[in-house]
C-alpha cells in the first residue's frame, strides 16, 4: 500500500521534470542500446557459425594436414608437416569400417566470366560428387554433380547464390556455360542463399566442381588438400576417428611414440575453438560498450543528487509528517528505477533494430535473445540501483529540521 | 497522568569551539486539553523546545515523557511514528508542498501510516471542510492566499487526529486581520478537545490561550495561568 503511493509520487515528480528526466532517460537508453546492439549481434555471428558447421552434421569430421593452433609452437611444428596426398583416400575408404562417406577436398580463387559480366576471386571447390551427402549443401535449383560426371571429369558447376545473382540476373542459369579462368563449365545446380557471418567473405561466392576436373584444370592440390569424413553413425564417430588416425599414423610412418602429424577435427572443436579465441574479443567489445553505461549512470547519480538538493524542503516536510528514512529513500530508488528501467527497455528494443539491420547488411538474419533481453534489463535495473542509492540514502538521512530550514 | 511532561530538558548546539546552550533544565508538564503559548523575545529558544517537543529533534540531555512515553530515547523510525500519529506541526512558513494540491498536502500524512488511498481522501476532505476550504480543495498553494495557506496546513495537522497540536510561529507571516482568523480557528480546535500549544512572541497572539509560559535565554522564566479577566474582547 505505501510503497504503491510512494511509486505514484515518484511519478509524478518525473513528470514534473520532463528535461530532467528525458535527460537521465537518454543517458541510459544510449548506453543500453549500444550495449544490446553488440551483444545481439554477437550472439548472431557466433549463432551463425555454429548453424553453419552443424551443417556439416554430427558425424563428421576433417582431416587436415594443420590443426587449430594455439601457440608459436604448435605453429612451428605443424608447418612442418608433411602434405596429405590424394593416395591416403583408397587406404581410409578400405580400412575405415565405420566411415561411411569420404570425399577429399581442395579449392583455390578465380575468375568466374559469363560474357561480359565477371567475378573476380571466386571460391573454386572441389570435392567429390558425395560431398552433397556429407555436408548439407542445400540445392534451390537443378542438381548436385554425380560420380559419373566425375569419374568422366565433366566441367560441370553447382554454384552458389552470389555468381547466379551477378552473372545470370533475370536468366535461368541451367544449362548456360560460364567461365572459370577461361575454361567453359556447364552450371547444373544452384545453391540455396546463405549469408555470410563475418560480413567479408561472402557465403554464396562459390562454384564447386568435381575434384577430377579441378585436378585436370588446376593442378594436384598439394598443401590444400584435407578430407571430409562422415562416420556411419554419431556414435560411430570416435571409432571411426581412431581408424583414421591408426591407418594414417602407419601410411605416414609416425613412430609409436611420436604425435601425430595430421589433424583430426569435428565441427564441435572448431566451434570451442571459435568460441575460444573470440572470447577475449566479445568480452572487450562488450566491455567498451559498457563504459557508456557507466557514463550513464554517473549522468543518473549527478541528476539525482541535484533533483534531492532541490527538493531538501520537501523532504523535511515529509519527514516532519512522518515519513521514515525508509519511505524517503524507497522515493528517490524508485525515481532512478523507473529512468532506467524504462530507459533499459527502450535500449533493448532499439539495440535489437540496429543490430538486427546491421546484420541485415551483410545477409545476415538474428532473432530476439533471451540473454540479451535479461541481461538489458538486469544491466539497466542495476545500474538505478548502484548509482540510485547513494543520492536516495542522502536524501534518507538528512535531518528533519535542517532540511526544513534549507533554502 | 499528563500529556507532556519535561525533566531538565537541554539542547546544546555545538559551534565550533563554542557551546551555544539553546535550551536548559526545562522542567513542565502539560496535561490533554491545555491551550498553551510560549513567549519569549527571538532567540531564547522557543523554536528549540517546539521541535523537542515535536519529536523532530532529539534532547542533548533529559527526558521527555509523550502519552507516558520516554520519546527522549527514541529512535529515527520511533520517532517518525509518534511525529505521524501524535503530533500535528504547523508551520510559520506553512511548508506545503508546491506542486501538490491542498487535498494531497493534507493527505501527506495519511501516506507514511499506509491509509488506503479512499479513506485516505475522505479524511482530508473533511479535515479541509473543518478549517472552511473545502471549495479550494484542487487549487495549489501559489493559488491561495497566505491565511488559506495556514488553514491547508492547519488541516493537514488535523488530519491523524493527533494528541497534539504544535504551531510555531503560525501568524508570523500573515497580516493582522487574517492572524485573528487563524487564531480564531485554533479556538474553535482547541474547543473541540484539542490540546495546542503555540509559539508567539505577539501579546495580541498569546492572550488567546490560556496558559503562557515565558522563556528567557533557554529557560522557563514564568508560567502564567490567564484568568478570565485577561481575555476579555477573544472569541
Ligand atoms: N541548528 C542550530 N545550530 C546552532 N545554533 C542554533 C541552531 N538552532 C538554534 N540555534 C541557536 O539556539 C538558540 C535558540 O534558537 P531558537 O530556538 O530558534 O530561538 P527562537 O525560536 O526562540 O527564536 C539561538 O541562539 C540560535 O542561534
Ligand atoms: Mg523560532
Amino acid at each position: 500500500m505505501i510503497a504503491g503511493s510512494l511509486f505514484k509520487i515518484s511519478f509524478d515528480a518525473l513528470i514534473a521534470n520532463k528535461l530532467r528526466s528525458s535527460l537521465t532517460f537518454l543517458g541510459i537508453m544510449i548506453g543500453v542500446t549500444s550495449v544490446m546492439t553488440i551483444i545481439s549481434a554477437l550472439e548472431g555471428m557466433m549463432g551463425a557459425v555454429a548453424e553453419d558447421l552443424s551443417a556439416l552434421g554430427p558425424s563428421t569430421f576433417f582431416v587436415q594436414r594443420m590443426g587449430m593452433i594455439t601457440s608459436e609452437e604448435q605453429f612451428l611444428e605443424m608447418i612442418k608437416r608433411k602434405p596429405l596426398d590424394l593416395e591416403m583416400e583408397e587406404f581410409i575408404v578400405n580400412g575405415c569400417p565405420d566411415c561411411d562417406k569420404v570425399t577429399p577436398r581442395s579449392g583455390t580463387q578465380a575468375k568466374v566470366k559469363r560474357g561480359n559480366e565477371a567475378l573476380n576471386q571466386v571460391s573454386i571447390r572441389a570435392a567429390r560428387a558425395n560431398m552433397i551427402d556429407i555436408v548439407d549443401v542445400q540445392v534451390e535449383q537443378g542438381r548436385f554433380y554425380t560420380s559419373e560426371e566425375e569419374l568422366y571429369h565433366q566441367k560441370v558447376a553447382f554454384i552458389g547464390d552470389k555468381i547466379r545473382e551477378v552473372l545470370f540476373a533475370g536468366v535461368d542459369p541451367i544449362g548456360k556455360d560460364i567461365k572459370i579462368n577461361n575454361q567453359k563449365y556447364t552450371v547444373i545446380g544452384i545453391s540455396k542463399k546463405r549469408g555470410s557471418p563475418f560480413g567479408g567473405e561472402n557465403e554464396d561466392n562459390f562454384v564447386y566442381i568435381p575434384f577430377a576436373t579441378y585436378m585436370k584444370q588446376f593442378g594436384r592440390p598439394g598443401r590444400y588438400l584435407s578430407y571430409i569424413i562422415k562416420a556411419k553413425s554419431v556414435e560411430k564417430l570416435e571409432d571411426a576417428m581412431d581408424q583414421v588416425r591408426v591407418i594414417l599414423r602407419s601410411y605416414r610412418h609416425v613412430p609409436y611414440n611420436e604425435p601425430d602429424d595430421f589433424s583430426l577435427l569435428t565441427a564441435d572443436m572448431i566451434l570451442d575453438f571459435l568460441n575460444q579465441i573470440t572470447r577475449v574479443f566479445r568480452l572487450g567489445l562488450i566491455g567498451i560498450s559498457s563504459i557508456s553505461l557507466v557514463v550513464g549512470g554517473i549522468v543518473v547519480m549527478n541528476i539525482m543528487m541535484v533533483s534531492v538538493t532541490e527538493r531538501t524542503r520537501e523532504i523535511g516536510i515529509r519527514k516532519s509528517l512522518g515519513a521514515k528514512q525508509k519511505h524517503i529513500l524507497v522515493q528517490f530508488l524508485f525515481e532512478s528505477l523507473i529512468l532506467t528501467m524504462t530507459g533499459g527497455i527502450m535500449g533493448i528494443v532499439l539495440g535489437y533494430i540496429i543490430a538486427k539491420s546491421l546484420m541485415g547488411m551483410i545477409d545476415m538474419n538474428i532473432s530476439p535473445s533471451a540473454l540479451a533481453i535479461i541481461s538489458g534489463v538486469s544491466i539497466s535495473t542495476g545500474i538505478g540501483l548502484i548509482f540510485g542509492i547513494y543520492p536516495a540514502m542522502k536524501a534518507a538521512r538528512l535531518d528533519p529540521i535542517k532540511a526544513l530550514s534549507y533554502e | 497522568m499528563p500529556l507532556i511532561e519535561t525533566r531538565n530538558l537541554s539542547k546544546t548546539y555545538v559551534m565550533g569551539a563554542e557551546n551555544v546552550h539553546a535550551l536548559q533544565d526545562v522542567s513542565m508538564t502539560i496535561e490533554k486539553g491545555e491551550y498553551v503559548a510560549i513567549m519569549g523575545p527571538s532567540g531564547s529558544g522557543k523554536s528549540t523546545l517546539m521541535n523537542l517537543i515535536g519529536c523532530l529533534d532529539t534532547p542533548t540531555k533529559g527526558e521527555y515523557y509523550l502519552n507516558s512515553k520516554k520519546v527522549s530515547q527514541m529512535n529515527d523510525n520511533e520517532l517518525a511514528n509518534i511525529r505521524n500519529r501524535e503530533i500535528g506541526f504547523v508551520f510559520q512558513t506553512f511548508n506545503l508542498l508546491p506542486r501538490a494540491t491542498a487535498l494531497h498536502n493534507v493527505e501527506l500524512p495519511l501516506i507514511y501510516n499506509g491509509t488506503p488511498t479512499r479513506d485516505r481522501q475522505d479524511m482530508a476532505k473533511l479535515a479541509l471542510t473543518k478549517v472552511q476550504l473545502e471549495d479550494r480543495m484542487d487549487h495549489k498553494p501559489s493559488e491561495l492566499s497566505g491565511g488559506q495557506r495556514q488553514r491547508v496546513a492547519i488541516a493537514r495537522a488535523l488530519v491523524n487526529n493527533p494528541s497534539l497540536i504544535l504551531a510555531d510561529e503560525p501568524t508570523g507571516n500573515l497580516d493582522s486581520k487574517t492572524s485573528e482568523d487563524i487564531m480564531v480557528l485554533l479556538n474553535d480546535l482547541h474547543r473541540q478537545g484539542n490540546t495546542i500549544i503555540i509559539v508567539t512572541h505577539e501579546r495580541n497572539v498569546a492572550r488567546h490561550a490560556k496558559r503562557i509560559l515565558s522563556i528567557l535565554d533557554g529557560r522557563i522564566a514564568e508560567d502564567q495561568i490567564i484568568k478570565e479577566s485577561d481575555r476579555n474582547g477573544v472569541h
